[in-house]
């Protein structure tokens, strides 16, 4: 009889949780019996199904408890010393409970929960004792298949190199700066304006760095510059898009259809750049991935929508009108003449009665 | 020392000339003028005052529009009183008003003929005495002597300068010649004894149009008040000459002809650190129509503003001239009862007139109105246009028009878009 031996193949580091590595030595018993040898792999796993270590056990009898003479050694004080144990015969492997003070009970993959003493075990089971959760697994357990890497993994490496971080965060500066120069309404000091165009972008550096970080916390791989490269590359392309939005806005008469669309650019720059966010820093299924980016996007311009709504007067007194002007070097559309924007105003007093019958 | 004691003797005898006419005149009159008081049905008290006087035999009163306006806005709301000589009060109807000429004529019960006031047949000569009778401030029924002073310069709507404290609560008060007739009514002060009265004409013309057919509907009265004074004053807009002028040597701008519409101009040529030279002319019509207390129409607003960029990239110049342009509001005030919001449109334009000239011009032009929400037909207007074509230089021509129909408006906007061009 081989002796069982533990792998723990996720978290390497943290054996010191509850782990001892069981080179136990079993008596050897009965060399000679036909060998009827179970296999099971158990995974001691967090309530949200995280996983926080695996055994891999060779041995036809397993005891779990928070005793040291056990197999898989819980520290959880809710559970027994001598907890319980399981045993294979006749190709099944079945739980005894030895009598604990909180029980042990077995939730299915239907998440049907029901007492666990003298159950056999299927593969994917979830067995709950104290506060703890282990999951069998059988050697047959069919695994998901292979993700292969997206088109996304080569641009994210191109993004996350240093000299790629780096100019990202040095256009940042240079188009912030140059923002805080054309609003100046008064004679402009460089310096100043490096200065406060510099502690902008640290201002902006704290999303990719928040991600990061939760990615840390979450035990993921934190990738800092990929975050940070991807980050305000997102947000050059945002302010690109602010600016041929402006420049539609110039040429353009009112309402027209152009400036509508173009006014979805910046919400759908904002779930890519959340999308890519998630990738980098979580591994998680590509529909939760999108559902997370997208519900990120609607409270950033729902909330600020409903934020401008809020703030909204039941009655403007001002008039309300878009008069984006640029350098005649951005003029593109050719002008109307008079005439026409007549006929077009005419259309506004029938407008305006509407308006002033309706309240 | 004999001539000093002349003197002295002169002046006194003088006032006390003066002082004993007045005594005179305000004990003949008194029992024909009224306070005029407002009462607030809801809480009883009342929520403003004026002076009125009587006018006929059978009870008609005199005041001014906007001591009622209240009630003409909500008669649902007011109860219109007056206060006579003796203290007594009693409820009032409202019969006719003149929303233009700020005046209203009420009527009280009478048991029998009372006495009134004669409206003068001739008008007043300048420097001429007159008095003005009303009650200040609710201190109790005065009279001031004052003088004739003609007719306001520049209006549009006629008013007598006279040169006397008219105080609020006279509003709507007499004002008599030396032989007890009316030449004017109290409407309005701008300090420092000079007042302004609404000539005894207007009063004449009112009484003698509600003599002949009284109004059904004062809403409706004032709504065709206001339609025919649009049409006279923009009929005098658009049919006088535009006189086109330079402004900074640059551009060229129109300027009305007509005596009501004065301009004003200012520049920072002074500020040495300003990165942009502005000059700005402006032209305005110094009257507007009272409808209530939130509510004015009536006036007419333009104004021209050059800039021209020093040591800056036009990138900067335009950013900062964006700014410029971006909160026009309306000449008018106006409530959200009164009007509805304004809706806009933008486009650029190139006006016809100077097209494939030098002189060209290209603007992003902005059109906004509003509607009345009592007075259908008359609307609020706004323009806006600001030049987009030259790097370094800009042009922006703006008016805002109030109370005007909307073939009116339109036909003044594009005149007036057609006459801006750079020079």
């Amino acid at each position: 009889m081989e002796i069982g031996k533990e792998v723990d193949m996720d978290v390497m580091k943290d054996a010191q949780i509850g782990i001892i590595e069981t080179e136990t030595t079993m008596p050897v018993e009965n060399d000679d019996l036909p060998i009827e040898q179970g296999e099971i792999i158990i995974e001691e796993i967090t309530r949200n199904h995280k996983l926080l270590h695996r055994h891999r056990l060779n041995q036809n009898n397993i005891t779990i408890g928070r005793n040291y003479q056990n197999d898989i050694i819980l520290t959880d004080p809710h559970i027994c010393p001598q907890h319980l144990s399981l045993s294979y015969s006749q190709d099944d492997w079945r739980i005894n409970d030895n009598n604990s003070v909180n029980g042990t009970s077995l939730e299915n993959s239907e998440c049907k929960k029901q007492d666990a003493h003298q159950q056999v075990l299927n593969d994917g089971d979830v067995i709950v004792l104290g506060k703890s959760q282990l999951r069998i697994l059988f050697k047959n357990h069919r695994v998901a298949d292979t993700i292969a890497f997206s088109p996304f993994e080569s641009l994210i490496d191109l993004i996350r190199h240093p000299v790629a971080v780096f100019t990202s965060i040095a256009l940042f500066i240079l188009i912030a700066a140059n923002i805080a120069y054309l609003n100046q309404p008064t004679e402009t000091n460089i310096s100043q304006l490096f200065v406060s165009a510099f502690s902008m972008s640290l201002l902006f550096a704290v999303w990719p760095a928040g991600v990061a970080l939760v990615s840390h916390l979450t035990k993921h791989d934190p990738r800092i510059l990929a975050q940070l490269g991807i980050s305000f590359t997102f947000f050059i392309l945002m302010w690109l898009s602010d600016l041929l939005e402006e420049i539609i806005a110039f040429n353009s008469a009112s309402n027209s259809v152009l400036g509508l669309i173009i006014a979805l650019v910046p919400i759908g720059l904002a779930f890519c750049l959340f999308w890519l966010n998630s990738y980098i820093g979580f591994h998680v299924s590509a529909k939760r991935r999108i559902v997370v980016a997208l519900s990120i996007t609607t409270l950033l311009f729902g909330g600020s929508y409903l934020l401008q709504y809020s703030k909204k007067p039941e009655f403007n007194p001002h008039p309300q009108y878009n008069a984006t002007i640029m350098a005649p070097s951005y003029l593109i559309a050719p002008s109307n003449s008079v005439d026409s924007f007549i006929e077009q105003s005419n259309a506004l007093f029938e407008q305006a009665n509407k308006a002033a019958q309706q309240d | 020392m004999k001539a000093f004691f002349t003197l002295v003797f002169i002046l006194l005898s003088h006032t006390t000339f003066a002082s004993e006419q007045a005594e005179e005149i305000f004990a003949q009159l008194t029992p024909s003028l009224y306070q005029i008081k407002l009462i607030d049905k809801a809480s009883g008290e009342k929520s403003s005052i004026g002076s009125g006087f009587q006018i006929s035999k059978d009870g008609i009163i005199a005041t001014n529009y906007h001591v009622i306006s209240s009630y003409a806005r909500h008669p649902e709301k007011y109860r219109i009183e007056y206060l006579d000589h003796q203290g007594n009060t009693a409820e009032m109807d409202l019969v006719s008003v003149d929303v233009i000429n700020d005046l209203a004529l009420v009527k009280r019960q009478v048991d029998g003929d009372m006495p009134y006031f004669r409206l003068s047949d001739t008008k007043p000569i300048k420097g001429e005495k007159l008095f003005a009778l009303g009650n200040p401030h609710d201190l109790g029924m005065i009279v001031v002597p004052g003088t004739y002073n003609g007719l306001k310069k520049e209006s549009f709507n006629e008013r007598i300068h006279f040169t006397g404290s008219i105080n609020s609560g006279m509003s709507g008060g007499p004002v008599v010649n030396k032989s007890e007739q009316v030449v004017g009514i109290n409407v309005a002060t701008s300090g420092n004894q000079i007042g302004f009265l609404v000539p005894h004409e207007k009063l004449v013309k009112l009484f003698h149009d509600y003599n002949k057919e009284a109004p059904e509907d004062i809403k409706q009265q004032m709504a065709a008040q206001l339609f025919s004074n649009q049409n006279k004053l923009m009929k005098a807009l658009l049919n006088n000459t535009w006189q086109s002028k330079e402004l900074a040597g640059k551009a060229m701008f129109p300027v009305i002809e007509v005596p009501f519409i004065r301009c004003w101009g200012d520049s920072n040529a002074d500020k040495k650190d300003a990165l942009i030279l502005a000059a700005i002319a402006n032209c305005s019509l110094d009257e507007n129509t009272y409808i209530s207390s939130h509510f004015f129409t009536g006036s007419v607003e333009i104004e021209f503003r050059y800039m021209q960029a020093k040591n800056l990239s036009d990138n900067k110049f335009y950013h900062l001239y964006q700014k410029q342009i971006a909160r026009a509001g309306s000449g008018n005030r106006a409530s959200k009862n009164d009007v509805s919001e304004y809706q806009c449109n933008n486009d650029l334009i190139t006006p016809s007139s100077t097209a494939n000239t030098s002189k060209s011009i290209t603007n992003k032009s902005v059109f906004c109105t509003r509607a009345y929400k009592d007075f259908p037909g008359l609307f609020d207007v706004l323009y806006l246009g600001a030049s987009v074509d030259k790097n370094q230089q800009a042009l922006v021509s703006h008016f805002t028009l109030a109370g005007v129909s909307q073939e009116n408006a339109m036909e003044f906007t594009g005149k007036f878009m057609e006459a801006v061009s750079w020079k």
